[in-house]
């Protein structure tokens, strides 16, 4: 479903992503592993059209999108739950998440009726979302943020969901909670490439798993593999 | 007299308005703005010499200003936010300068009557004398802004709108077009700016020199009230225009444009965030 190949990357001048390679297949959990600062964030931003690759490419569904405006990876069927989650502080948790669904609803009137199937099956996901639907997104606490970026990234009804660290700064509950949804999310069928720190927990949700270092995939495998692997085992699962 | 001012000072608040308009997409602002005020009026005031009926004139003047905006937004401000610079900032200075030396060749120097279809004679209303021109002031200004902040909340796009100016780079991941959102913030501060110059031309005159009179005020207002509370530059824009016509009152006309100077001065020193903005907080 997606594809990247040979990725380059990065910020001015520094080059963040040295050829990356990966795949994330239709309806499997592929996680992205790596010490602070190996990529995984600007891989993700590559993808969605963050920042402009400088060489390589990203497939989406079998449609080269690489280059893209970041809109318009979206209206493609790619959701980005970007890294600190980036919900519309002052908008209600509501608007937010019809925001999530923006290219399928009329701009102007009826877009609260047309999303109404949609927005229950989020609420039922997250009944406290539906709790504090009129409350503003920035007055929620951080588990509940990271609830309301995944709910609005499925709003989109994606291809691809790409879920950027959701544990970060949560208290190890809730960080239990956000693995239960990822769960979730893999038996409803939800393709998604996530990263994460709790490389643990990321390998017993993921079909699939790279683990990256200095910009590279250095390592790639099913979890099982993983598990077996030293340099994993040393450096990750310790 | 006061009640009067007040009302003057609505349309300071009317332009001002634009300004958060384009500073809440953008964080750029037009400092032509007040020649987009004169441009729309001088405009308005051709299509009634061309026969046109006033009510047919206020959507034409209204979409010469949105036409204005945009041709702002592409010559001078896409670009330079696509570089990150403040190029902006010197390009809407030049288009003001252009648009203000245009006027004059186009329409010349002299100020110049706009008419208008409203009786002039006072009312009494509340015991204040208020004419109906100033009333018209009062309801156009609302149902302006009122229009414009039912949009933001109650249609999508109004929604995609303040999404674009609470996180940027998130509204793009929801496939809102940012640059879209930027053009249709400049178009409705176009539209705003050609309805102040509209609602303000019948009590003032319309004249080239008028733009850099309002555009004066309404900085000040924008600066007090800061940029991000509709509800502020009401206020503040109330206050100055009551200010104004007391200080023209007591002290002469000479007068005039001093509370706006001393508030501009006094907010900058005291408040530079805005009387009613919440500082900008830059996330880590
Ligand atoms: N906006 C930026 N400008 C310049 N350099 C950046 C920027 N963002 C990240 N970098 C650099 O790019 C490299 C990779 O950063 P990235 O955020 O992709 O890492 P990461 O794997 O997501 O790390 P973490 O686990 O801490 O989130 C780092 O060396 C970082 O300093
Ligand atoms: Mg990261």
């Amino acid at each position: 479903m997606l594809k990247v190949e040979n990725l380059h990357a990065g910020y001015g001048l520094s080059e963040v992503l040295q050829g990356t390679t990966l795949e994330v297949p239709e309806g499997k959990v592929v996680a992205l592993i790596g010490a602070n600062g190996a990529g995984k964030t600007t891989t993700m931003r590559a993808i969605s059209g963050m920042i402009k690759p400088t060489k390589g490419s990203v497939t989406l569904g079998g449609k080269a999108i690489e280059g893209y405006a970041t809109s318009r990876i979206a209206r493609l069927g790619l959701a980005h739950s970007p890294e600190g989650r980036k919900v519309f502080g002052p908008l209600s948790v509501e608007d937010n998440l019809l925001l999530g669904a923006y290219n399928h609803l009329p701009m102007f009137f009826g877009f609260r009726s047309k999303a109404a199937v949609e927005l229950g099956k989020v609420y039922e996901l997250f009944p406290r979302l539906k709790e504090r639907r009129t409350q503003s997104a920035g007055t929620l606490s951080g588990g509940e943020q990271q609830m309301l970026a995944i709910g609005r990234a499925l709003m989109a009804k994606p291809k691809v969901i790409l879920l950027d660290e959701p544990s970060m700064g949560l208290a190890p509950v809730i960080v239990l909670e956000v693995f239960n949804i990822i769960r979730r999310l893999k038996e409803a069928g939800i393709t998604l490439l996530l990263v994460e720190q709790f490389a643990k927990s990321a390998l017993e949700v993921s079909d699939y798993a790279y683990v990256m270092e200095h910009g590279r995939i250095a390592i790639a495998g099913t979890p099982a593999e993983l598990h077996k692997d030293e340099r994993v085992l040393a450096a990750y699962l310790g | 007299m006061v009640v009067s001012g007040a009302l003057m000072g609505l349309v300071y608040a009317l332009i001002a308005y634009g300004f958060q308009l384009t500073f809440a997409t953008s964080k750029s602002i037009n400092f032509g703005q007040g020649e987009l005020v004169m441009l729309s009026a001088f405009f308005s005031l051709s299509l009634l010499d061309w026969g046109m009926p006033y009510w047919l004139m206020i959507p034409g003047g209204l979409l010469f200003g949105v036409a204005l905006g945009l041709v702002v937004e592409r010559t001078c401000v896409r670009l330079a936010l696509e570089q990150k610079s403040e190029g902006w900032i010197l390009m809407t200075i030049i288009f003001g300068l252009l648009g203000f030396s245009s006027a004059e060749n186009i329409w010349g120097r002299d100020d110049r009557p706009f008419p208008t279809s409203l009786p002039t004679d006072a009312l009494q209303v509340f015991g204040v004398n208020i004419t109906p021109l100033e009333i018209s002031v009062a309801i156009g200004v609302f149902t302006v802004m009122g229009l414009i902040e039912l949009f933001k909340r109650k249609t999508l796009l109004g929604k995609a709108f303040e999404a674009v100016s609470a996180d940027r780079d998130a509204a793009e991941l929801m496939g809102v077009s940012a640059t879209r959102t930027i053009m249709l913030s400049y178009g409705l501060s176009g539209l705003v700016a050609a309805m102040a110059g509209i609602l303000i031309s019948p009590i003032t005159t319309v004249g080239p020199t008028m733009a850099s009179a309002l555009i004066l005020k309404a900085f000040s207002v924008a600066v007090v009230a800061g940029l991000d509370s509709g509800f502020g530059v009401v206020l503040v824009g109330i206050v100055l225009g009551a200010l104004e016509s007391l200080t023209s009152f007591y002290l002469g006309s000479g007068w005039r444009e001093a509370p706006g100077l001393v508030l501009l001065i006094l907010a900058l020193a005291i408040r530079p965030n805005g009387v009613f903005g919440k500082a900008t907080i830059r996330k880590v």
